[in-house]
C-alpha cells in the first residue's frame, strides 16, 4: 500500500477526529463549563491546531518518528522513547474505549446486556492493529463521507429542536469555569499525538504547515455547532445526556410516525467511532513493534495488546466510572504533554543520521 | 524425445501405443501411384468429410516426391502445420487435428481439420439488457476469441493462448491491449497463468482461484461477463481479459467492486436515469443484505428502533410464533435459499411449479399454521428480490447477508456495526494486482467517482480509469 496522501490526512483531521468528541464530551463540558461550553472546546481545538502544525514541521523531514529518534539519541534510547510513547498511546486509548464500551450498552439495547457484547470490538481492533499506518488513509477515505452525512443528518433532525439563547449570558461560568472545562476536556484531545505516529508515512507536501490546522478547526467548527444544538436542545438538563449524538435528535417530530430514524446516523456515525476508536491501539501496536525494530509479526503484537485490553476490560467493568474520573480530572495533564510538547521536541529531532566513529 | 522416423508402420505403431483409447483410428491409403500414408485421428472430434475433401482426396492423384513441402502443396487445407515430436503429435490428435505420416518422411503434418461443436451466439440467461448488443460468449474458444475481435479491430489487440491442464489440456486465452494495459498487470497474469499446474481445468472460475492474492476470501475479486461489449470495454479501459475453452465466462482483471454495480445499459441510457439505477441497486443490496438483520435487532435488542404503530402491527403477527425471532428469521432465510438452489436445478417446468409452490403455498400455510410470522416472510421476501439487483454479486452477499443474521442475533445492531466495519477496513485493504479493489471509493479517486454510483455525462468519461493505472490515459477527445 501506497504512503497516506495529503487528502486522507485532512478527511482523518476534518471529518474522523470529530465524532470522538461527540459521545461523553458535550455533558462533561456541560458539567465543567454549563452554558459556556464552547469555549473550552474551541481552546483545546487552538490549542491541537498548533500542535498539529508543529506535528507537519517535524513532518517536513519525511522521517518516520523512529527514525528521527535514533538519529538524535541512538538506537537504545530512541526504542525507549518509543516505548514511552507506545504507554501513552494506550493509556489515550483507554478512555474513548470506555467511552464506546457505554455507549454501547446505552444505546443499542434496552437491557444492560453483558459485557460480552463488547468483546468482538477488540477483534476487529486487532485486525486494524495489524494493518499498516497507511491503512488509516484508506479507511478515513470511506470514513469521511459517512461522518459527514450522518453529523449533518444528526444536525437536520435536531436543529428545530434547539433553542439557542440557552447558551446566553455569555461568559456566567468565569474564567473558573472556562479553565476547569479545559482542563477537564483534554483527555479528548490528543490527535496531534496520533498524528506524530504517522509521520514519514503521509507525504509532505508544501502548504500542509498551515492546511492541516485549518481542517483540524473545521471539524472542530462542526463541533462546536454541535455542542451550540446540543446545548440550544437540552438547556439544563444537557448535563444528563451522556450519549450526546444519539440523544440529540429524539425531539424531532416525526419520529413518533417513522419512528428513530435518527438511528440510522446513529449507526453510521458509530461505524466511524469504531475506527478511531481503534486508532491510538493500532498507534500504540505500531510505537511498540518499531520500539523492538519490527521484530516479530504485526500480528502477534495486535493480538497480544488486544488481549490485555480485553483482559482490562472485564478486570474494570464495574470501576469505569472511576477510571473515568481519574482520567479526566486527575491525570488530564498527560495529554497535553504529549500532544503538545513532543510535537515541539519533534522538532529538535536529528534529520540526518549521526556518523559512526570509529 | 521419440520422434517420427520415416518408417510409416513403425510410425503409425508408435502413435498408437501413445494413444491406445478405441476412438483414436487410423486411416490408411495411398496414392495412385502407390505412396503410402496414413492419417491418425480421434474419432468423434475429427471431421472426417473435411478429412476426405481437403486430405485423402488431394492426395489420391499425387505424383511428387515423399518431401513434406511438396506433399504440402497438394493439400488444400488451410492449416498445415509440421511436426516431429510423437509426444506433440499425440497431443494435437486429442485435439482433434489428424495427424499424416507417409512412407519415407521422418517428419509428419498436423492438419487443421477439427470438428467443432459449437452453439448459437445468443443473449446470455445471467446477463439480460434491454437495450444495447444481446451477443453472448459460448463454450468455443475460437468463437469468443472473434467476437472480441469483431469489437476490437486493432493491432493492438493481442491474444495469447496458454494450455492448461495436466489431463485436459485446455486452451486459455489472455487477452489485452498493448499499449493501453499496464505491462505489469499483463505480465504478472502471464506468469501466474503459467504457473498453473492442475489436472482438469473444467471452467473458466477455476482460473480465479489462481489468478487473485486472497483465494480464500469471500468477497469477489475478479469480475466475470458473458457478454462481449462488457469484455471489450473492460479491455479498453486496461483491464486482462482471459477466456477458456469450453466456458461462455470471461474473467477480467484487475477487479473493483464498484464493477458490478454497472450495467452495460447504463452507457446507452441518459446518465441521470443511470445514476438512478446504480444508487438503487446499492440500496437493494443494502436492504438485502441489512433488512433481515436490523429486523431481529430491534426485536431482541432495541425495540425502539420500530416506529410505534409498526410495532403493535408486529407484536401482534409474532405472539403465538414458537420460535425466537433470529430462529425463525433464519428459517425463513434457510428455506428461501433452499427454494432458490431447488429452483435453479430442476427441470425448468418442475423448478417454475416449485417457485410457485414454494411462495405462495408454503410461506402462506407457514405462516397460517404459526410456525412463522408473516413480516419475516415479507423481509425475507423483500431481501431476497434485493440480492438479485446485482446478480454477480450474489454468491457474496448471501453469504453476508447470513452472516449479518447470527451476528445480530447474537449481539445485536452493535454486532451489525462491527462488521460492517470489518468488511470495510478489509475492503480497503485488498489489492489485486496493485489496484485497491475498493477504488474509487478507497482510495477515494475523484475522476473515477464520474463513473461509479454517480454516473457523469459520457463527455465527461474522457479518461480511462486512474485506478487501473492504464499507459494511455485518454480515450476521447474531450467535448
Amino acid at each position: 500500500m501506497d504512503k497516506i496522501s495529503q487528502r486522507q490526512l485532512f478527511f482523518f483531521l476534518a471529518c474522523v477526529a470529530p465524532v470522538g468528541k461527540l459521545v461523553l464530551l458535550p455533558a462533561q463540558l456541560v458539567y465543567a463549563s454549563a452554558n459556556d461550553l464552547l469555549f473550552p472546546a474551541a481552546a483545546n481545538y487552538l490549542l491541537q491546531a498548533g500542535a498539529i502544525a508543529l506535528v507537519m514541521l517535524a513532518a517536513r523531514s519525511e522521517r518516520t518518528l523512529p527514525e528521527l529518534l535514533e538519529n538524535t539519541f541512538g538506537k537504545i534510547a530512541g526504542s525507549a522513547v518509543m516505548v514511552c510513547l507506545s504507554f501513552f498511546y494506550f493509556y489515550a486509548a483507554f478512555f474513548p474505549l470506555i467511552e464506546q464500551k457505554l455507549f454501547v450498552q446505552g444505546v443499542f439495547y434496552d437491557t444492560l446486556p453483558s459485557l460480552l457484547v463488547f468483546s468482538p470490538f477488540f477483534v476487529l481492533s486487532a485486525y486494524l492493529c495489524a494493518k499498516p499506518a497507511s491503512a488509516i488513509g484508506r479507511i478515513s477515505d470511506m470514513a469521511a463521507p459517512v461522518s459527514v452525512v450522518a453529523f449533518a443528518g444528526l444536525l437536520v433532525l435536531s436543529v428545530p429542536s434547539a433553542d439557542f439563547s440557552a447558551l446566553n449570558p455569555v461568559g456566567a461560568a468565569g474564567a473558573d469555569g472556562f479553565l476547569r472545562g479545559t482542563a477537564w476536556s483534554m483527555s479528548w484531545f490528543f490527535d496531534s499525538a496520533l498524528l506524530l505516529a504517522l509521520i514519514g508515512k503521509f507525504r509532505y507536501r508544501k502548504g500542509m504547515v498551515w492546511k492541516a490546522p485549518l481542517c483540524y478547526l473545521a471539524g472542530g467548527a462542526a463541533v462546536i455547532a454541535f455542542l451550540a444544538v446540543f446545548y440550544g436542545v437540552f438547556s439544563d438538563i444537557a448535563l444528563r445526556q451522556t450519549f450526546a449524538f444519539a440523544k440529540i435528535a429524539k425531539y424531532f417530530s416525526a419520529i413518533s410516525v417513522l419512528g428513530r430514524i435518527d438511528y440510522v446516523f446513529i449507526c453510521l456515525l458509530s461505524l466511524v467511532m469504531v475506527f478511531y476508536t481503534a486508532l491510538p491501539l493500532q498507534a500504540g501496536t505500531q510505537a511498540l513493534r518499531a520500539a523492538f525494530r519490527d521484530k516479530g509479526s504485526p500480528a502477534i503484537y495486535a493480538a497480544a495488546i488486544n488481549a490485555v485490553f480485553f483482559a482490562l476490560a472485564v478486570l474494570l467493568n464495574d470501576r469505569f466510572l472511576a477510571v473515568q474520573e481519574t482520567i479526566t480530572k486527575t491525570l488530564f495533564w498527560i495529554f497535553p504533554l504529549f500532544s503538545c510538547l513532543l510535537p515541539a521536541a519533534a522538532l529538535l529531532l536529528r534529520r540526518t543520521p549521526r556518523e559512526k566513529t570509529a | 524425445m521419440n520422434s517420427v522416423t520415416g518408417n510409416l508402420t513403425s510410425d503409425a505403431e508408435a502413435l498408437k501405443k501413445l494413444l491406445p483409447a478405441q476412438d483414436i483410428l487410423l486411416f490408411p491409403f495411398e496414392t495412385e501411384a502407390g505412396m503410402p500414408f496414413i492419417a491418425v485421428y480421434a474419432d468423434g472430434i475429427t471431421d472426417k468429410e473435411l478429412l476426405g475433401e481437403q486430405i485423402a482426396r488431394p492426395l489420391r492423384s499425387y505424383r511428387g516426391s515423399v518431401r513434406a513441402d511438396d506433399v504440402r502443396r497438394r493439400l488444400t487445407c488451410p492449416e498445415l502445420r509440421p511436426q516431429k515430436d510423437l509426444a506433440l503429435l499425440a497431443a494435437e490428435v486429442l485435439a482433434g487435428n489428424p495427424v499424416l505420416l507417409w512412407e519415407g518422411m521422418d517428419e509428419a503434418l498436423v492438419t487443421g481439420v477439427k470438428k467443432v461443436f459449437t452453439r448459437a451466439v445468443a443473449e446470455p440467461p445471467t446477463d439480460v439488457a434491454v437495450k444495447g448488443p444481446r451477443e453472448g460468449f459460448i463454450e468455443d474458444l475460437k468463437t469468443n476469441m472473434s467476437l472480441v475481435r469483431r469489437r476490437l479491430k486493432t493491432p493492438d489487440l493481442r491474444f495469447e493462448t496458454f494450455t492448461i491442464g495436466r489431463r485436459s489440456a485446455t486452451s486459455v486465452t489472455l487477452c489485452f491491449l498493448e499499449g493501453i494495459t499496464p505491462p505489469s498487470v499483463v505480465s504478472d497474469v502471464r506468469k501466474r497463468l503459467a504457473a498453473i499446474d492442475v489436472d482438469v481445468l473444467p471452467d473458466s472460475s477455476y482460473l480465479t482461484h489462481f489468478l487473485v492474492s486472497r483465494p480464500r476470501s469471500l468477497l469477489k475479486q475478479a469480475g466475470t461477463t458473458e457478454k462481449p461489449d462488457i469484455f471489450c470495454a473492460k479491455i479498453a479501459e486496461g483491464r486482462v481479459g482471459i477466456l477458456a475453452d469450453g466456458s461462455p465466462v470471461a474473467l477480467t482483471l484487475p477487479y473493483l467492486v464498484v464493477e458490478d454495480f454497472q450495467s452495460s445499459e447504463d452507457y446507452f441510457v441518459s446518465p441521470h436515469r443511470a445514476t438512478f439505477t446504480r444508487v438503487l441497486r446499492l440500496f437493494a443490496v443494502l436492504v438485502a443484505i441489512y433488512l433481515p438483520a436490523f429486523y431481529i435487532a430491534a426485536q431482541l435488542f432495541k425495540l425502539q428502533l420500530i416506529p410505534i404503530r409498526l410495532l403493535l402491527t408486529i407484536a401482534g403477527s409474532i405472539q403465538n410464533i414458537p420460535l425466537s425471532p433470529s430462529l425463525e428469521m433464519l428459517l425463513v432465510l434457510l428455506l428461501l435459499e433452499v427454494l432458490n438452489e431447488a429452483s435453479i436445478r430442476m427441470p425448468k417446468y418442475v423448478g417454475m411449479a416449485l417457485s410457485v409452490v414454494g411462495a405462495l403455498v408454503l410461506g402462506e400455510t407457514a405462516a397460517r399454521a404459526g410456525f412463522v410470522s408473516t413480516p419475516a416472510i415479507i423481509i425475507v421476501a423483500f431481501s431476497g428480490i434485493g440480492l438479485y439487483a446485482v446478480p454477480n454479486l450474489t454468491e457474496t452477499t448471501s453469504v453476508l447477508r447470513l452472516a449479518m443474521l447470527l451476528v445480530a442475533g447474537s449481539v445485536g445492531t452493535y454486532g451489525i456495526v462491527l462488521l460492517t466495519a470489518f468488511l470495510l477496513f478489509y475492503l480497503a485493504a485488498t489489492e489485486n494486482y496493485g489496484v485497491p479493489v475498493f477504488a474509487p471509493f478507497s482510495p477515494m479517486i475523484g475522476r473515477d467517482l464520474r463513473d461509479s454510483l454517480v454516473k457523469y455525462n459520457l463527455s465527461s468519461l474522457s479518461r480511462r480509469p486512474v485506478a487501473l493505472n492504464s499507459r494511455n490515459k485518454r480515450r476521447m477527445k474531450h467535448g
